[in-house]
């Protein structure tokens, strides 16, 4: 038999019993669109992470003071230490051409007051460099002035929901604060870009460095964001950092050193396996799909019985049946995998229009496996009815 | 027709067709082995995480410094222009309910002893560490409940820091260097294992008022408040925030019940198992259609039986009840053999690796189980509707 008339075939058996075949396509649809479509949710949330990471800057390492260890555990994220990161230690850093910025960042928490409204915000010190590392923005005004870091200066940055709780919608800049005991001009405000981390950007007020130290009495950083010159250069920029941190502070390495592509890597690790475990959990369904497929293939063959063996009668060989059956059963998968596919495209298009802040994303590897997955599921599953209907007896058969 | 005889003959018409009807009900099975496992896998964590905290005791309250409504992390905690002090903590200890208080600071220094040195978490805390997060000492004793201002220079050292620095010997006694300070060893905390991460053995225990020298910090990070059992929490909560507000001035600080953080983190993982769970219950769907399909052949091939118990006198409702009898026990006998299939895959998996909680709760298996008998239910009404309204003489005359 020709293979166009073995289609042929397989195509008018599948027709000529439309309401079971019209079924089957469904619960092969259900199957395959819900494994597209969890993947799709897990690549959706790996993007989006990544972003936000991304989001954070660009060829970023994060200084921090104190070394833990204990392997495989978190850096030590907040806590004191015995020395201190000094604002002399950021500035050191300049001298290396592997850094293209470098900003130290001290943090605190003061009462911030502007008439007779105050309230509690994260105070950030820094300089003018965090703009650029931090891809920070300013909707208003300017962010902190490029000046000597040691000095302090009268200026602060506002996160776009403090003025809005501060000011509403009057003007802001020029404007005098009070931050504790301490009065500050207004520069600058950011533009909202939500949290980073943890971290509500739009709640945070950033004043100069020096400033900061004073305010909350100390000498210690809390960070220092640093931006390397380029992404080759990041390893030897976290060589050149450890080696003059380490000569400042005679000879003790004391300080941790996070890059941010470290840290991508690790999400992007979670994430990954996440994708295929939710994926996998869907494919049960298409095991139940293929069991589907197989009951309603023997029955069909029980059924077919006298035309099995009237096919046998005119020549047909044992290897001619067992093909017909087994295009059916692949035929049957096949259409319900496109109309699965069609149905989750159609799905993640409507959500995408509804949700456009969390990308919902079909990897191509998703369609090519769901479409082989299902393929396979079928044949393997065809197998068995198939088998059966080849190996009858053509006498019998015919007597049916 | 009485019970009996509507039970035999549904009954009957599954054990005829014996292949098609365990096919049918094995995609039930897989559908509910599916949801039975992952919910019991979701479950099992569940319990686990809620361990893992509960493990430094149930009745706390942590008192941080800066003001936040969220989990975020607070710039307060490492900088602040009104430290939680010292004195703060003391005036907690005598609130009425209250049994015991820890002050914390925490940080990071390097610890000598003779010539090794190990970079490791400090934390420096008072006497009330035994009782309020629920860790002994497994030789010696813990800080002494000196005078806060002249506390002694006493440590205690988590386990792994007796492995890693003195390497079995005997450490009762012996001065180690912290951050360049001398301190005695006087006791080793038991082995507590990681908690979220943090290898809790790896830490050095010191008083408050030294610590808070050795890292220059003039506040306290939290302060740990372990309250009698019989106290409401909110009540004392209530109290807390009033006796600090009057000696701040104002609300500068945030104070977190561990009910409350139970309940949150309860409500979370709650959800986390019943979207597993939901996800399972994909393949229970697929498993309803394969039903709807086999049920619609099933009636087709038996037009000729349905004309004869119409001939018979039997009514529509009967002939319904028939189909639909024969959809919900197939479904039922699949959901059966799928409850044992996943409880049994959740035990052999807890089993095989003890580091995978499972937990199978009754709750999910029962819902499960209704879930499987509904679906066959549902999935049976369109054919059995088709069977009941087939014209007797017409069914009769079918082939």
């Amino acid at each position: 038999m020709r293979i166009e008339d073995n289609i042929g075939f397989s195509f008018r058996a599948l027709t000529g019993a439309r309401g079971r075949s019209w079924l089957m396509l469904l619960a092969m649809a259900i199957g395959v669109s819900s494994v597209m479509l969890l993947t799709a949710l897990g690549e959706g949330a790996r993007f989006y992470v990544n972003d936000k990471f991304s989001g954070l800057g660009t060829h970023l390492l994060i200084v921090l003071p104190g070394r833990s260890e204990t392997t495989g555990g978190p850096p030590p994220l907040v806590g004191g230490t015995p020395r201190d990161l000094t604002l002399e230690d950021a500035l050191s850093l300049k001298r290396t051409s592997t850094i293209r910025l470098s900003a130290p960042v001290a943090l605190g928490s003061a009462p911030l007051s502007y008439g007779g409204l105050e309230r509690e915000v994260t105070v950030v010190g820094s300089t003018a460099e965090l703009e650029p590392i931090r891809n920070l923005e300013t909707q208003r005004g300017q962010f902190l002035p490029a000046m000597d870091p040691r000095r302090e200066a009268p200026v602060v940055v506002l996160g776009a929901k403090l003025k809005q709780i501060l000011f509403g919608n009057e003007q802001a800049l020029g404007q005098w604060v009070r931050l504790q005991d301490s009065r500050f001009q207004v520069i600058g405000v950011l533009s909202p870009a939500g949290e980073s981390l943890g971290m509500d950007v739009g709640e945070m007020a950033i004043i100069p460095v020096a400033s900061a130290l004073r305010l909350f009495n100390t000498n210690t950083l809390f960070r220092i964001m640093v931006q390397a010159s380029g992404k080759e250069a990041i390893p030897r920029a976290k060589r050149a950092i450890k080696e003059i941190i380490q000569t400042r502070h005679d000879g003790e390495d004391d300080i941790t050193i996070i890059t941010q592509d470290a840290l991508l890597a690790t999400f992007d690790g979670i994430f990954q396996a996440l994708t295929y475990t939710v994926a996998g959990i869907g494919a049960i369904s298409l095991v139940v799909a293929g069991i589907l497929i197989m009951n309603v293939m023997l029955i069909s063959v029980s059924r077919r019985t006298a035309e099995i063996g009237l096919l046998k009668a005119v020549g047909g060989a044992n290897n001619t049946i067992l093909r017909l059956f087994l295009t059916e059963a692949a035929l049957l998968s096949l259409s319900g995998a496109l109309a699965g596919v069609l149905l989750a495209y159609g799905i993640v298009w409507l959500a995408g229009s509804w949700y456009p802040d969390f990308p919902l994303i079909i990897p191509r590897w998703a369609l090519v496996a769901a479409l082989m997955v299902s393929l396979g599921v079928g044949l393997l599953f065809g197998v068995l009815p198939a088998r059966k209907a080849a190996r009858q007896d053509p006498v019998q058969a015919l007597m049916g | 027709m009485r019970v009996t005889d509507h039970l035999k003959l549904t009954l009957g018409s599954v054990i005829a067709n014996r292949l098609r009807s365990f096919l049918t009900a094995l995609g039930i099975a897989v559908g509910i082995a599916a949801v039975v496992l992952l919910t019991s896998i979701g479950e099992g964590l569940h319990q686990y995480v809620l361990k893992e905290f509960t493990q430094f005791g149930t009745n706390l309250v942590a008192v941080m410094p800066g003001k936040t409504s969220t989990f975020g992390l607070s710039g307060a905690i490492v900088n602040n222009v009104r430290p939680l002090s010292l004195e703060d903590a003391e005036a907690l200890a005598h609130l009425p309910g209250i049994e015991s208080v820890v002050p914390m600071v925490q940080g990071n220094a390097a610890i000598e002893f003779e010539k090794r040195t190990r970079r490791t978490m400090v934390f420096g805390v008072g006497a009330g560490v035994p009782e309020v997060w629920q860790m002994k000492p497994s030789s010696g004793k813990f800080l002494p409940d000196d005078d806060s201002l002249h506390a002694r220079s006493f440590a205690v050292i988590g386990s792994k820091i007796h492995k890693e620095l003195f390497q079995g010997s005997n450490p009762l006694g012996k001065r180690i260097r912290i951050g360049g300070e001398s301190y005695r060893v006087i006791g080793v905390m038991e082995s507590k294992g990681q908690m979220l991460g943090f290898d809790l053995d790896d830490a050095v225990y010191v008083p408050t008022r030294k610590a808070m020298a050795l890292f220059n910090q003039e506040s306290l990070m939290e302060v740990d408040l372990l309250y009698a059992s019989e106290v409401d929490s909110t009540a004392l909560a209530k109290r807390i925030r009033q006796l600090l507000i009057k000696r701040h001035g104002n609300e500068d600080f945030t104070i977190i019940t561990q009910d409350q953080m139970l309940e949150t983190l309860s409500d979370i993982l709650n959800i986390l198992t019943l979207a597993v769970g939901a996800l399972g219950a994909i393949s229970l769907l697929v498993g309803g259609v394969g039903i709807l399909t086999i049920m619609t052949i099933s009636v087709q091939e038996r037009t000729r039986e349905v004309g004869l118990l119409r001939a018979l006198g039997a009514g529509r409702h009967q002939i319904m009840g028939l189909f639909l009898g024969e959809a919900t026990v197939l479904a039922a006998l699949g959901g059966l053999a799928g409850l044992i299939l996943g409880a049994g895959g959740a035990w052999l998996l807890g089993l095989g690796i003890p580091a995978l909680p499972t937990h199978t709760s009754w709750d999910y298996v029962l819902l499960a189980e209704g879930i499987a008998a509904a679906i066959g239910l549902i999935a049976g009404v369109a054919p059995a509707w088709q069977a009941a309204q087939l014209d007797p003489i017409d069914a009769l005359r079918a082939e």
